[in-house]
Order: C-alpha cells, then sequence, then structure tokens
C-alpha cells in the first residue's frame, strides 16, 4: 500500500472512521512489528506496538497530514522503543525480563530458524544507531530520504549508518557459520 | 569494524575503500548515482578487497532482508478495542475543560472564605475551642482545604495522570461532609447557601471521574514528574512531529 494512501487512512480515521483506522493499521502494523523487535526485542514487540497505536490514535487530532502518515507513525514507534529501553535501564534487575537465552523459545514460528537466529544476533550486536538504520532500511523497507525522516537526520548519516552496519554484518556473518555451537542439551 | 583500506595509488581514482564501499551499499540500496558508480567501478578495478566486499555485502544483505521475515500479530482488533471513539474523546476534553472550571471555582470559593475568615478574625471572639482549634483557626483549615481542592482539580484537569490518585480521598471526603451536612442542616446548624457550595465538590468528583475513564490507558504505571519532563521533551509533545529530540540520536563517528 503506497503513502499517500496509508495518509488518506490516517485523515479519516483522524475524522473518526473507525474503518479507517483499522484498515491504517492493518497496512503498517507489520512494519512497526519489524521495527520494534529490532529496536527493542520480540517478547516486548506485540506489546510496544499496541503502545504506539495508542500513542498514534490518540494524537491523531493534531496530525495534519504534512508528513507521510508512515513516516509519523513509524518515528512514535522509534519512540516507543527508546521509551521502552529508558525504563529497562532504570530498573535493570526487573525479574520479569526474561533471560536471553530464553528468548527465541517457543515464539512465532520461523521459516529458517538457524539462519534467522544467526541473522538476529548479527543485527543485535549492531551499535544501536546503524542497526536503527539498517533496519528502517532493509527490513522495514524504508528508502534513504524516508528513514531520514523516521529518525530526523540527514539523509547522509542514514547512507553511512547503513553501511557501517552492512560492513558489521559482512564480518559477522561471513565468518564461518554458527553451525559448530555446542548442541544444547537438556 | 572494517577499518582503513588504504591502498597505494587510491587516490588518483578519487575514492578510497570506505568511500566506495558506502558508496556501494548505497548502490545495493538502490541510492547511488551514475556518477558515483563510474568512481566505484574504477575503484573496483584496482581493489579485489572492495570486489570480495562487495559479494560478501550482497549476501549478508540478502539474508537480512529475508532472514528476519518473521510474521508479525494481528493488532487491528486489540488496537481498536483499546481506542478511544471519537464520541468518548470529545467527552473526554469535554470532562476536562469541565473540571477545570470546577477548579476555577472552587478555588475562588476557598480564597474568599479564607479572606472573609482573615476579615472576621479580628470580630471574632474565640471563646469556643475544640480540640485545640479555635473557630478562627477551624475557619482556616477549611478554608485552605477548600483551596487546595480547587488546586487539585485543576492540576487533574492538565495532568489526567495524577487524577486517579485524587478520587478516592475526594469520595469520602464527599460522603461524610453529605451526611454531616444533612444533620446540621436539620439542626439548623448552618445556611442553606454553605451547604450548596459543597455542590462544587461533587460535580468536581463526577467531571474527575469522567476524565479518568476518557484517559487512554498508556503502558507503564505513572512515574510522578518523571515521565515526561524530566527527559527534556517537554511535556507538549511526547509523541507527534519527529524532529526535537533527533540529536541525542546521533553520534558523530556516525556523520561523515
Ligand atoms: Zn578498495
Amino acid at each position: 500500500m503506497d503513502d499517500a494512501r496509508i495518509t488518506e487512512l490516517a485523515l479519516r480515521a483522524r475524522d473518526g472512521h473507525r474503518d479507517a483506522a483499522g484498515e491504517f493499521v492493518a497496512a503498517t502494523q507489520q512494519q512497526v512489528w519489524r521495527l520494534l523487535v529490532h529496536l527493542a526485542d520480540a517478547a516486548v514487540a506485540e506489546e510496544l506496538a499496541q503502545e504506539t497505536y495508542e500513542r498514534a490514535l490518540g494524537s491523531l487530532r493534531r496530525y495534519r497530514g504534512e508528513a507521510p502518515a508512515r513516516n509519523w507513525l513509524l518515528s512514535i514507534a522509534r519512540r516507543v522503543a527508546a521509551d521502552h529501553l529508558r525504563r529497562r535501564a532504570r530498573r535493570p534487575v526487573s525479574p520479569a525480563e526474561p533471560a536471553e537465552d530464553d528468548r527465541p523459545v517457543g515464539r512465532a514460528p520461523r521459516p529458517d530458524p538457524a539462519e534467522s537466529v544467526a541473522v538476529r544476533d548479527a543485527l543485535d550486536a549492531l551499535d544501536g544507531d546503524r542497526r536503527e538504520a539498517f533496519v528502517l532500511t532493509q527490513v522495514v523497507g524504508l528508502s534513504y530520504e524516508e528513514a531520514a525522516a523516521v529518525c530526523g537526520c540527514p539523509i547522509g548519516t542514514i547512507r553511512s549508518r547503513v553501511a557501517r552496519a552492512r560492513a558489521d554484518l559482512v564480518d559477522a556473518l561471513s565468518e564461518p557459520p554458527a553451525a559448530e555451537r555446542p548442541p544444547r542439551s537438556g | 569494524m572494517t577499518g582503513n583500506h588504504t591502498i597505494p595509488g587510491d587516490d588518483q581514482h578519487g575514492m578510497d575503500c570506505d568511500r566506495c564501499r558506502e558508496a556501494m551499499s548505497a548502490a545495493l540500496d538502490g541510492e547511488s548515482d551514475a556518477a558515483e558508480q563510474a568512481r566505484v567501478d574504477a575503484h573496483l578495478d584496482g581493489c579485489a578487497a572492495c570486489r570480495a566486499w562487495r559479494r560478501d555485502a550482497e549476501t549478508v544483505t540478502r539474508r537480512a532482508r529475508t532472514g528476519v521475515a518473521e510474521p508479525g500479530p494481528d493488532l487491528v482488533a486489540l488496537v481498536l478495542d483499546a481506542a478511544p471513539g471519537p464520541r468518548a474523546r470529545w467527552r473526554g476534553t469535554a470532562a476536562r475543560a469541565g473540571l477545570a472550571v470546577v477548579g476555577a471555582v472552587q478555588a475562588v470559593l476557598g480564597l474568599t472564605s479564607l479572606l472573609g475568615a482573615s476579615m472576621q478574625h479580628d470580630a471574632m471572639a474565640d471563646s469556643i475551642v475544640v480540640l485545640g482549634a479555635g473557630m478562627a483557626h477551624a475557619t482556616h483549615e477549611s478554608a485552605a482545604w477548600n483551596l487546595a481542592l480547587g488546586v487539585a482539580f485543576l492540576a487533574g484537569a492538565l495532568w489526567t495522570r495524577h487524577l486517579a490518585g485524587l478520587l478516592p480521598a475526594l469520595g469520602a471526603f464527599i460522603a461524610v461532609l453529605a451526611v454531616l451536612s444533612g444533620i446540621d442542616l436539620l439542626a439548623g446548624r448552618v445556611e442553606p447557601a454553605r451547604v450548596v457550595s459543597h455542590v462544587v465538590l461533587v460535580v468536581g468528583f463526577v467531571l474527575g471521574i469522567a476524565v479518568v475513564r476518557a484517559a487512554p490507558r498508556s503502558g507503564p504505571a505513572p512515574t510522578p514528574g518523571g515521565r515526561w519532563w524530566a527527559r527534556g521533551e517537554g511535556p507538549v509533545a511526547p509523541h507527534g512531529a519527529p524532529a526535537p529530540d533527533a540529536a541525542r540520536w546521533e553520534r558523530e563517528s556516525d556523520v561523515a
């Protein structure tokens, strides 16, 4: 679905059309979800996605349609993720957070577990700004210009961050594959 | 980190390895132009390391784009259920405006009785002393309390997150006051006008409940004073236009 259509849906949702709000969510939720999976983590992505839409729908009144609605929404998602990380940093020993190793077990089914875990680990290991730029452009599928709008930074910054992220991933993923990891027994 | 790959004679192509790789990265995303491509090609002719990097980068990009494509949950129903309808939103706004008005009225009432109490103070002989307080002081206390409630209503209309905490105490106060007012009215100990002024409190209480109900539930529990302004984002726009907090996300190392 193109940006103009999504923006139109957002404006109609603002004017009280519930079906437009539903379509707006349906059209954008995959991208919001993916962004949050990578900026925060999969265990909380659903909760954060809901918070994103809650904030977005709550502030639709102030949305005038100057920026494409999808960028506007993703910048809210980005802020929700940042708030989440800040909250988590403030409470470092929260017992509710699952340990890193417990995370992928039993979550949504994946096409190829080993491959996606390797890629996810490599992405997670990236510097935060680089990961954000890379995820926005490669996983969410934004252009550099759109990613720059979402992050509020110059296009050149996105371009160099994406390149550095790629270089880091080349280093991480071109190592011999992680298959030699000792299999977990238990 | 890849570091600097400087190759002797590199400068003649006008591009070193880092800039070449950035350009190749942009090209993989369709964000490069022909002039830049020409310089990349010139560099690649003399640089095997960058030719290998391009192959790796293509592979890595493909893996990153496809390897993490897990479907997310469908949130449409959840989000729509949680979202206030336009009616509820309008009601919430109206209730907040009403609460602000009631708060102002209540504050004026409190202030008036405070001033009135001060003026009467000299005229009144403090003959009756109950639990260590003379009439004048008891009047002061009640006036201060009324003024405080007005301020609390006003603050609740502005910062709705903190309103819920006020309601139980206020409810108890109103319940006790209603019973006592009834008794005092029957016994002729209070003028009806004074009792009518308590209606303002009841209205504020009801509006407070309406505001709390209409407010969107937000994720974390309220942390008084800490949520918005401690972060320097300002209380007005926690969300909305993307720009203001962008600077914090930038790092010098990443700004070419
Ligand atoms: Zn080179």
